[in-house]
Parts: C-alpha cells; structure tokens; sequence
C-alpha cells in the first residue's frame, strides 16, 4: 500500500530524512515511532505530498506518487497533531465537515458527516462553534474530517498528544475500529505505550535515519530487558547490598529506604532463590515483590539515549 | 469542474461568508462613508457666489493647502473641478480597502504558521487555490463596496444638486482594477514570508515604497528629491500599480479612449503576472510555514 | 540721566538692527536674460547662475541677453529678483547651441523689436529683425509723431476756439445787458465747433519696443545645450545651460472667466473642459470665455518665471485671449434656450454710508455719459431655485465652440447631516442585523 525506496529530504546541509525505505501493506497500523526532531513529520508531509521529496520514490497504492496525483491524494487522510489554533472559529463542526465534504465534492455529505459525528459521540454538537469545543472534541473531530471522504489510508500524527485518558482511550477504539473496517493506519508518535497497544508493526526513526522495523511483539521482548525485584526488610544492613549483587542471578541492587531492589534476567523467577538468600543471612522479608520495567516509565519518552537500546532489533532493510 | 477551480470556489464561498458575518467588513465600510459625507459636507460649507473656496471650510484649507504645498495649485484645481467626488472616492476608498488587504495579507499568514492552510491542503486544495479564494473574496468585497460608496455620493448629490462627473466614473472603474493589483501584492508578499508580521511588512513596504516613488515624481518640490524619485520611477514603473493607474488617468483626460483601456488591461495583466509570480513562489517554497 | 542715556543707546541699536536686518544680500552673477513668448504676449524671466536649465515655447522667437547683475532673494515674496539699476553689465559675444544637429551652431546678437498689432483671435505679435526691426521702429516713430504733431495742432485750435468762444460770450453778455438784440451772434455761438481731438494710433496693441539686440531661439521641440563665448572667443564661465523647449498639448479649448456679482474685482476661472461650477446663487454671474491652451505645469511655470515651482506630471490650461464677439447659449432647467450677447456694466457704490455696490447695464447716453463701462461680460441672472443652468459658446460664425460646454449648479444645503449620516451607518445596521441572525444557528 505504502513504499517507499532512499526517500530523502534536505533541508540545505540539515538532511531531515536519510534514505528511508518503507513497506507497509494494505490493511497494517504501522507505528512511526522517534523523538522530536528525528524526522517523523517530514517523511509524513513527504508521503502527503505537501514537501517534496529531494531524492527518492514513493508509491501508493502501487503506484508512484507525487502531489500532482489527486486521484491518490483522495484516497487518504490525515490527521495532524493538532488543529490549527484559532481558524475558523466562526464555523459551527457541522459547516466546518460540510467545506471539506464540498472539497471533495461528496455526494450525500449531510447523511455522512451526522453518521461520523454520531460515532465519535459529537452528534448533539453539530450545531456548535467548534472554537468552544474542547481538545479531545476537536481531535474527534480531526478524524471525522478526515474520513469524510472514505481514505483508504488514514495518516494519524501524534493523535494522542495533550489528550486525558478518557481521550486517549476514544482514540485508540477509533483506530482499532477504522482498521477492523480495512483502512491502513499510518501513526507517528513519541509516546511508546500507546503505540503499544494498537501497532501491528513500528518502525524507529531517528536522525533521518530508519533505525529499525519490526512486529510490536518482538520489539517489546527487547526493550523489556530487565525485571526488578523489590524486597521490603525490617532492616537493611549496610554490607547486604554489596552481598546480594556477588549472586550469580544479580545484575543489579540498590537500597532504597528499607526496601532491597535487585536487577533480574527478564526469563527466569529468581524470587525464590532470594528470599532463601535473605533468610540464610537471618533477615526477615516482609513482603517480596517482582516488577516488569513498566513501559510506560522506561520509554514514555523515547530519548536520544534511548536509541541505541533499539539500534540492534530488527536491524535497516 | 478543474479540481483547482472547484477547490476556489468551495473555498471563496466560505471566506465570503466569513467576511459578510463579521464586523470588520461594516466597520470599515462605516468609516468610509461617514468620511465620503464629511467630504461632501465639507464642500458644500467651502462654495460661494464664485464657485468652490477651499479656505472656507477649515477642514479642506487644511487639505487644500496641504496639496497646493505638495502637488501644486494645478493639481487641486483639477481634483475639485467636477466638485468633491473624485478626492472623496479616493479618500472614501481607503478604508476598505485598506482593511480588506492588510486582513488578508495577515490571514494569510496567520493561516500558514497555524498550519491550517496546510490542512487545507490534505484534500484537494493547494496554496494556489487557497490564495486565489482569498482573491476573489476581495474583489467581490470590493465591488460590493465601491457600489455601495456609488449609492451613497449619489444620493449624497441629489440632495445637494451636486453631480458625480465624468472624473469620477472613470477612476471608479480604474480603482478597482488598482486594487485587486494591490491584492496580488498582497498574496505575493504572504507567498514570499513564513508569518503575518513579516508578510504585512513586506506589503506594506511594497505598496509605501510604490507610493513614495510615485509622489515624489510627482510633487513640486524642486531639485534632489524630484530627481531622484524620477529616476527610480522610471525604473520601478514597469511593476508598480499606481503608474497604470496613472497612465490610464492621463489617457482619459486626453480623451484617448482606446489609451484608457489599454492602460486598464495592463493594469490586470500587471496583477496576472504578480498572481503568477506567487504560484511559483508557493509551489517552491510549499504551504507550511 | 544715567539710564534714560543707556535706554537711548539701546533703542538706536534696536533701530539700527531693524534697519538693516532685512536688508537682502545681493550677489553679483552673470545671468541669462530672457524674454520668452508665454502663449499670449511676451515676458521677462532671468536664469541665474544656479537655474541649470531654461524653458522656452517651441517654434516661437524667444530672447536671450547675457549679462551681468545683482542677484538677491527677496523674503517678503519668496523668490528672486535682479537689481539692474545698480549693476547692469550686458555681454556681447556668441551664442553656441547644441542638441538636435549634429554639428553645434554659433549665434550671434542680432536687433530685434516685437510688437502687436490690433486684430481678432490671431496670435497678433510680430518680431522684426535686423533691416525689418529698423523699419518697423521707423514706422512707429514716424506714427507717433505725427500723432504728437496733430496733437500740437489740436492745442493750437483749441486755444484759438476757446478764445473766440471766451470772446463771444462776453460780447454776448455786454450787447444784451445794453438791451441790444444778440440772436445773431448766439446763432454764431452754437455754429462754434470745438476742435476734434487727434486719435491716438490704433494699430498698435503693443507699440514696438526700442530696437535691442540679443539671441533670438526660435527653436523645435527638445533638449538644447547653450554656452556663451565673449567676443574674444572664450566661454564665459558658468555660461552651461540646458534648454528645454516644449509645446503645447492641445489648443483651442475654451476657459470661462467668472465674475460674480458680489466679488466683481475677483473672478475664478473655469478652465477644465468637464468642469461643474458650483455656486450659492446668491449673485448674478458675469462671464468671459477665453480660448486656452494646454502645457506642461512645470516647464510652463519655470518659462515664465525661472525659480518657479510646477508639477511635471501634470498638463495646465493657459488663457490666451478672449473669444471675440462671442455668443453664449444659456439653457435653464432644460427649457428656455436663450442666446446671451456680451454687454457693458458699470459698477454703481452705494450712496451714502451704505457699504456696497451694484452692477448695472452700462448707460452711456443717460447717467453713465462721459464714464467708461467697468466691465464688459455676458450676463448670467441666477437664482436660488434654478438649479442648473447649461452654457454653451458660439464663436462670431455661430458655430459651437469645442469644450465650452460648462454647467452651472446651484448647491441647495440640505439636511445632508442626517440623511447622510443615516446612509453612512447602513453597514453597521446590516452587521448587528446579520450577527443576530448567525448567532441563533449557535446551540448554547
């Protein structure tokens, strides 16, 4: 559906994306995954045809693509990261669906926009100045526009910034809905724990350069290298900690407090052994328990730090 | 319908809209016709047994010595010789114009930082398109208020047994040739910058700068400046709108009727190519800021 | 003593300073004396030694002398002048002209007089040269003094008649105090003819000027350099200059003196052709139509006067001579057409303390006799409730003359205020109007 092959931009001597080959079938939600300033939106506007590319193909729906193709162009939408700020402040959500469904010259627009507004829930706000809406109302609204038109590929970027929970969550049962319907799902984003939870596959950017591609299940097997397990202790004496991290199984220990947290292999209960341990050095474990690195904390951000953590999975194509 | 075609007039519907269901559009109208009838008053206060005195009215002594000083007694005579209504139109004129401009200018790139020029974009619209609604909704704006500023100075001379002479006409129609010339600038200067502050100074340099060089070829002043001014009037004419406007005005003092509307064509062929010159400009540089 | 000497000292300084501190600076300057053709007659200007280029007509004999005077800007009316009468050095030598031929031409100074004889709409001025300017200031002479000698004459008779008269009546006066019959000699009286007074030469307008010499440019349109050689063949310092000859852009047209009835020392003239004169109505109109011609504003103002200012980009109407025996077609209210004839007026002061004067029609053989008309104009009556009034001119023939269409409007004040103001707040009506209505689509 989407491929790409040495796509490249330069913005004067700064080359913002760097050879970048994609290969993202019909029907995938595929994860574009990297932090701010790695090159996500440029290969995004590139793949809309807003930027031209300075070197490279791109082809959609098999066949090559440029801003020129508007057949190609209205078969995809697009939903930016936010809506721009303060326009068309005038409209009411219901004129404002009714211009693009003109733009795209939409037969029966009227039955189509109350349908979509009726399933994001905005049905009862047609009437109303989206300048009152609120965030998550306006990116509900962001979708809605951009499924007008029927796309078969739906480019979503960072759809989920500056949202609450409850936000978050609408967004993410629209993804999954829209693709359960057959549309592909192009999502770039910084925010690995979302992206969890609804990519097929992801592909890491970084630099310009595509660091790695792979299926989300073999991705999280990597990044979830360590597990920790939290002892609390009646007492922790002071030479336990340097004891602890000469066990063969130990990575890792510090102390925190009362509590003795110890870095595990993530295969393997290493619990047991532990606590045999303490108990030999005639300490008392109140409580023992294991934690999995939360993804959430490790990679809510990607860093530049990060990145080589991800440099060996998958490896470029 | 050429998609780009359609993409415009989807696009110009809804900005005619907004203009029409905002207040911007009346205040200015307001201002431009509260000023078109203190000109008139004006006038009518200045004209004694021998025909219009400018020192009689203190409001036009101020405005005629002020052009007497600047342009010289020839040039006020001309511009009061049919009454009040040519130097009324014009003065009338600029609010709105004025208003629909600058808004546009400022628009156009509030519209492109915010990104939603780009949005725009993601369908079947492109900065073309875009620019070109932006354009249609100020001619129309424009007709609509130079019909109206038409009504009013009418009926404004009925009630004084005063008639809009045949000055006046011709400038009506070249006025809003000179302006959609000034709101091809207009795009050019928001296609060419990346924010409104910028596109707004960059227009409003053109226009003054077109303007300087224009009366200071123009003004009596002797020596140095006139000079210089000529000079670099004989070199910015070619691109400047108000030198066809110019030309036009002198063809249809002479009477030259086919002169008159040569000079009418250039001044759109001027804005076609300015038009032209922005599409390049955003095809190149692209929609985002 | 003390004080009222110092307060003398003190006010003899402040004369002193008065005195003299408006006196101008004069500057000794080699100048271009110029005496150009302006359209209708001839008039003096100088290029002084900062003016770098001089105006002239096209196809017209201008004038120039070199020489050497006081300069000095007078403050009261802002501009140049010369003061001959304490340095006055003419130049004599060559002119060299260059511009339009290849080669440049050397002019010398050649006699001249210029003169205008009396006749209709003819451009009547003649320039003589050389054997012709002789004759002509011949002729003139000779006119002039037979017209001294007839005079003298006059003088003669007119003595001897009064003498005669004086004689007469007092022998009338003593033979009839006798009671002696006097019809005879009261019958001689009248038959007594006062001698005819000599006319003063009526072929001239302008008599002929003293034969003078200078450089006569009779040149076609464009752009001319000059320089003068002294008569040892060097150029004279500072002598550069560029001429701009220029012709009119139209002719023929037709301007309107106006003379209104309550300011008849101050008429406005209607000189563009689309014109409307708007007036109050509150006095009749006298008008003149004038022909015109159309020149550049600049280099026709710097023509007439050197130092002057002038908008280049504009073309103004010059009034050359009145239409002659001109007819003029008053339409009113789209009714009556009625053809008006130029008359004499005269103006009447008001009696006693009374401010003021009228306009009446010259009355020579009653209350006018021996006077001469103030003006002669055609009259336009005007009133508050004539709202336009059309005119049209016809030369001598009867034919419409081009461009003398003009309309005269009389301006009725009105409640311009209110209905204007009423006009002017339309859009504002329109706005809140139509910001009701839209807010109503809004769901709250």
């Amino acid at each position: 559906m989407i491929q790409t092959r040495n796509l490249t931009k330069r913005y004067g001597s700064f080359t913002a994306v760097d050879t970048v080959n994609l290969n993202i079938p019909a029907g995938e939600i595929y994860g574009f995954l990297g932090p701010n300033g790695a090159g996500k939106t440029s290969t995004i506007m590139m793949l809309l045809g807003i930027v031209k590319p300075t070197a490279g193909e791109i082809r959609l729906f098999d066949e090559p693509y440029s801003s020129k193709r508007l057949d190609l162009r209205r078969r995809i939408g697009m939903v930016p990261e936010k809506h721009p700020v303060g326009m068309w402040t005038w409209m009411t959500a219901g004129e404002y669906l009714q211009m693009f469904a003109e733009l795209f010259s939409l037969e029966e627009a009227n039955r189509r926009i109350d349908h979509l507004l009726e399933r994001v829930g905005l049905a009862e706000v047609k009437n109303k100045k989206f300048s009152e809406f609120s965030r998550g109302m306006l990116q509900k609204l962001s979708f809605v526009r951009a499924l007008l038109h029927d796309p078969d590929i739906l480019f979503l970027d960072e759809p989920i910034s500056g949202l609450d929970p409850f936000g978050v969550k609408q967004i993410r049962d629209l993804i999954l809905e829209e693709n359960r319907e057959g549309r592909t799902i192009f999502i770039s984003s910084h925010i690995l724990s979302e992206m969890e939870k609804v990519c097929q596959r992801v592909a890491i950017i970084f630099g310009g350069k595509l660091m790695a591609e792979d299926q989300m299940k073999s991705l999280l097997t990597t990044l979830a290298k360590d597990r920790e397990i939290h002892v609390d202790l009646e007492e922790l004496p002071a030479e336990l900690i340097a004891k602890v991290k000469k066990l063969k199984f130990v990575q890792d220990a510090i102390g925190a407090e009362k509590t003795l947290i110890v870095k595990v292999p993530k295969t393997g209960d290493y619990r047991k052994e532990l606590s045999k341990y303490l108990i030999d050095q005639n300490l008392v474990p109140l409580s023992i328990q294991e934690k999995s690195l939360s993804l959430e904390e490790a990679f809510v951000t990607i860093t530049k730090e990060n990145i080589n953590l991800f440099a060996g999975i998958g490896g470029e194509k | 319908m050429n998609q780009r075609a359609h993409a415009t007039s989807v696009l110009a519907k809804r900005r005619i809209l907004e203009t029409l269901i905002s207040p911007g559009y009346y205040v200015a109208q307001t201002i431009g016709l509260v000023l078109a009838y203190l000109l008139v008053a004006g006038f009518v206060r200045a004209v004694d047994s021998s025909g219009f005195n400018y020192t009689l009215n203190q409001a036009y002594e101020l405005i005629g010595r002020s052009l007497v000083g600047a342009f010289g007694a020839t040039f006020v005579e001309k511009l009061f010789s049919e009454g009040p209504f040519l130097f009324t139109l014009y003065i009338a004129f600029l609010p709105v114009l004025l208003y629909l401009a600058v808004s546009s200018v400022f628009r156009f790139g509030l519209e492109k930082k915010v990104g939603a020029l780009e949005l725009l974009t993601y369908g079947p619209a492109d900065g073309t398109s875009y620019f070109l609604a932006a354009l249609i909704k100020d001619i129309l704006m424009t007709a609509i208020y130079l019909v109206v500023l038409l009504l009013f100075l009418f009926i404004a001379g009925l009630l004084n047994n005063l008639i809009l002479g045949p000055s006046f006409y011709y400038s009506l129609v070249i006025l809003f040739f000179l302006s959609i010339a000034i709101y091809a600038y207009g795009i050019f200067a928001s296609s060419l910058t990346d924010n409104s502050a910028s596109a707004i100074a960059v227009f409003l340099g053109l226009i003054l700068f077109f303007i300087i060089i224009m009366m200071g070829s123009f003004t009596v002043v002797s020596g140095y400046v006139r000079n210089l001014a000529s000079v670099l009037a004989w070199i910015i004419k070619w691109i400047s709108p108000l030198f066809y406007w110019d030309l036009a005005l002198r063809f249809v003092e002479m009477g030259n009727w086919g002169m008159y509307f040569i000079g009418v064509a250039l001044l759109l062929l001027l804005s076609v190519v300015v038009l032209f010159i922005s599409h390049l400009t955003i095809k190149t540089r692209g929609v985002r800021a | 003593m003390k004080v009222l000497r110092i307060s003398a000292a003190l006010l003899l300084l402040l004369c002193a300073g008065v005195l003299f501190a408006d006196v101008p600076v004069r500057e000794e300057q080699f100048i271009y004396s110029i005496l150009a053709f302006n359209g209708k007659d001839y008039a003096g200007t100088f290029a002084r030694k900062d003016a770098d280029t001089v105006y002239l007509v096209a196809d017209v004999d201008n004038f120039l002398t070199v020489r050497n005077v006081f300069v000095y800007f007078w403050p009261i009316t802002q501009d140049w002048k010369t003061d001959t009468s304490a340095l006055n050095i003419p130049f004599e030598g060559t002119l060299e002209l260059s511009g339009r031929e290849a080669e440049a031409q050397m002019l010398g100074m050649i006699p001249y007089t210029y003169y205008n004889i009396r006749g209709e709409y003819e451009l009547n001025w003649k320039v003589a040269k050389e054997a012709e300017a002789e004759a002509a200031w011949q002729h003139y002479q000779e006119l002039m003094d037979a017209y001294w000698q007839s005079v003298s004459a006059y003088y003669e008779k007119r003595a001897l008649y009064e003498k005669m008269l004086n004689e007469l009546t007092v022998t009338i006066t003593k033979l009839r105090d006798a009671g002696n019959d006097v019809t005879a000699l009261i019958d001689t009286l009248k038959e007594l003819k006062a001698p005819p007074e000599p006319q003063y030469p009526t072929e001239y307008i302008v008599p002929p000027v003293p034969i003078q010499k200078a450089f006569i440019l009779n040149l076609p349109v464009g752009e001319y350099q000059i320089r003068f050689f002294t008569q040892d063949g060097k150029i004279m310092e500072g002598s550069e200059r560029r001429i701009v000859v220029f012709e009119k852009r139209r002719a023929e047209a037709i301007g309107l003196e106006v003379i209104p009835g309550d300011k008849w020392t101050r008429p406005v003239e209607s000189k563009t052709p689309s014109s409307v004169l708007y007036i109050d109505g509150s006095t009749d109109l006298y008008i003149r139509p004038f022909y015109q011609q159309e020149y550049n504003d600049l280099f026709y103002e710097k023509m007439r006067k050197n130092d002057a200012k002038g908008n280049p980009n504009l073309m103004k109407w010059v009034r050359i001579q009145q239409v002659p025996r001109a007819r003029v077609e008053v339409t009113r209210q789209a009714a009556e057409t009625r053809m008006v004839l130029e008359e004499p007026f005269y103006v009447e002061q008001a009696k006693g303390a009374a401010l003021g004067y009228q306009i009446v029609p010259f009355d020579p053989e009653g209350k006018h006799k021996d006077r001469e008309p103030s003006l002669q104009a055609f009259h336009i009556p005007v009133s508050k409730d004539q709202r336009v009034i059309r005119l049209r001119v016809q030369d001598k023939e009867g034919q419409y003359l081009p461009s003398s269409e003009r309309q005269i409007r009389v301006i009725t004040p009105s409640r311009i205020g209110i209905v204007s103001l009423i006009l002017a707040a339309c859009p504002l009506i329109a706005m809140i109007i139509v910001m009701v209505r839209r807010s109503r689509r809004y769901t709250s």
